[in-house]
């Protein structure tokens, strides 16, 4: 097998600018899916009647379908669904300049929010729920307690499976190609399908998302180290 | 907004409903192959020899940094390579069937080590140390007291790796191997890209189906492992 080292080399440069295209739909994704997600764990947490089992069906949907066929139903329904609107409401409002990074966010905005709400579910059921007793006989109201005592411990437990969250997000996101979105894989492909020189470029983007994966490790396990400190100096 | 025919869902689900058997032979066969490495990797890891260790480790963190179709398209159009390098032989991209059952099979194995590795920790050691005590050897203190111990605790998270490997297996397509997903783009591209939308609709909801039952029956598995202990607690307090 002879690898065309130069393709390889300025590959792996052009390829590095899909990074930011790749880290922003993986960070708004996530910031945008958090206040669904904490509503849907309130939700399934204190059972409110209707909205538990719509919430369950939600869930499981989005855990029992692939990310593709997602992308795929969302990529074919949005577009013609925005068009209908455009038309009906009798603007000239162009929906093919849209960005594709648009509906990437929101494919991955429902795809994490399912994620999202049991991590948050599970972080919130592993605080003891005597200190909401705590609280209320300190005469915190409700919310005062989920912000001041549920939520500063249940967070720290929640990093380690943040992390595990983000990063199948950031892998999940090589995907956003088939929505014609230029990101890391997009750009490999493209600029491997000129000579057909695909292992290169795959190799290319093998090692890029090895580093940014890696760095996302690293970045969330420093922050755990830091709030195990913050939390044990404030015991 | 363009025609939807709901007709065409289930003109979809009778056409796709036969290539299930194709996903699911994909996913069973990856199972296989991922329990097996899984299991060496997990062995490596937990028997105290520093290189096998740290090759587990490695291998682990590589997978976990990997998109599944990164790793799907370096199998695909990187074994030819490997192989036409030490036998001269190009052996070609028509055995799809091999490349994608191979990357799952890598896919799964990281996961499946992670996942018998804390199964096994997660016994107490009181007992290999009382098997120690009644003269069983190594071997048999895993395969009698510890693996039967392991499997309860691991069932939930294998019911998610099975999933998680039903899904990956439809990247397939991409390569094009016709399974679900792929008889689905054929099925699109029949009918001139007209009814993508409904077929894929159709193809989430086997695939739902299928998530289904496999939780089902993954969870008549753990109350099987788990008669006789009793889980307290387990959405305690006032939460419930």
């Amino acid at each position: 097998m002879e690898l065309n080292l130069p393709f390889l080399w300025r590959t792996f440069f052009l390829a590095l600018q899909g990074i930011p295209v790749a880290l922003e739909i993986t960070i708004l994704a996530l910031v945008f899916s958090v206040v669904p997600a904490f509503f849907m764990a309130l939700v399934r947490i204190y059972r409110v009647r209707i909205l538990t089992p719509m919430v369950k069906i939600y869930v499981s949907f989005i855990r029992g379908t692939p990310i593709v066929v997602q992308i795929l139903i969302i990529y074919s329904l949005l577009p013609s669904l925005i068009n209908w609107f455009v038309l009906k409401t009798g603007s000239t409002y162009d929906i093919f300049s849209i960005d594709p990074v648009i509906y990437a966010l929101v494919v991955f905005t429902i795809h994490t929010a399912a994620g999202f709400s049991e991590l948050i579910r599970s972080a919130i059921l592993t605080v003891d729920g005597g200190q909401m007793d705590a609280a209320a006989a300190l005469g915190m109201k409700k919310l005062q307690a989920f912000h001041l005592v549920i939520i500063p411990q249940a967070a720290v437990s929640a990093i380690p499976n943040l992390c595990n969250l983000t990063i199948n997000l950031f892998k999940e996101t090589s995907l956003v190609f088939l929505m014609t979105v230029k990101d890391i894989t997009a750009i490999a492909k493209i600029e491997a399908s000129y000579g057909y020189n695909y292992i290169e470029a795959y190799l290319d983007i093998f090692i890029i998302y090895l580093l940014v994966c890696s760095a996302i490790q690293a970045v969330f396990y420093a922050m755990e180290k830091f709030f195990r400190k913050v939390q044990r100096k404030t015991r | 907004m363009r025609p939807f025919d709901v007709t065409f869902i289930w003109h979809s689900l009778l056409i796709l409903i036969p290539y299930t058997g194709v996903t699911l032979g994909v996913m069973v066969l990856s199972l296989f192959a991922g329990i097996i490495l899984g299991a060496l990797l997990a062995w490596g890891r937990l028997s105290g020899f520093k290189p096998a260790e740290s090759i587990s480790v490695f291998y682990v963190h590589i997978i976990r940094c990997t998109p599944s179709i990164v790793l799907l398209f370096v199998v695909y159009y990187g074994f030819p390579g490997i192989y036409q390098y030490f036998t001269g032989i190009h052996a070609g991209y028509t055995g799809k069937l091999f490349y994608i059952v191979d990357a799952l099979a890598m896919m799964s194995g990281a996961s499946m080590c992670e996942l018998m590795r804390s199964a096994y920790i997660s016994v107490d050691s009181g007992q290999s140390e009382a098997a120690f005590c009644i003269g069983m050897n190594r071997l048999q203190t895993a395969w009698f007291v510890i693996i039967p111990q392991a499997v309860s605790v691991a069932v939930p998270n294998f019911c998610n790796e099975v999933i998680i490997l039903l899904k990956q297996g439809s990247l397939a397509f991409i390569i094009g191997f016709i399974d679900l997903m792929g008889e689905t783009q054929v099925l699109i591209g029949r009918s001139y890209g007209a009814h993508g939308l409904e077929a894929y609709i159709a193809l989430a909801c086997i695939y739902w189906l299928l998530t289904l039952i496999i939780e089902k029956i993954l969870s008549l598995v753990e109350t099987r492992y788990l008669r006789g202990i009793s889980i307290v607690g387990r959405e305690g307090g006032i939460w419930s």
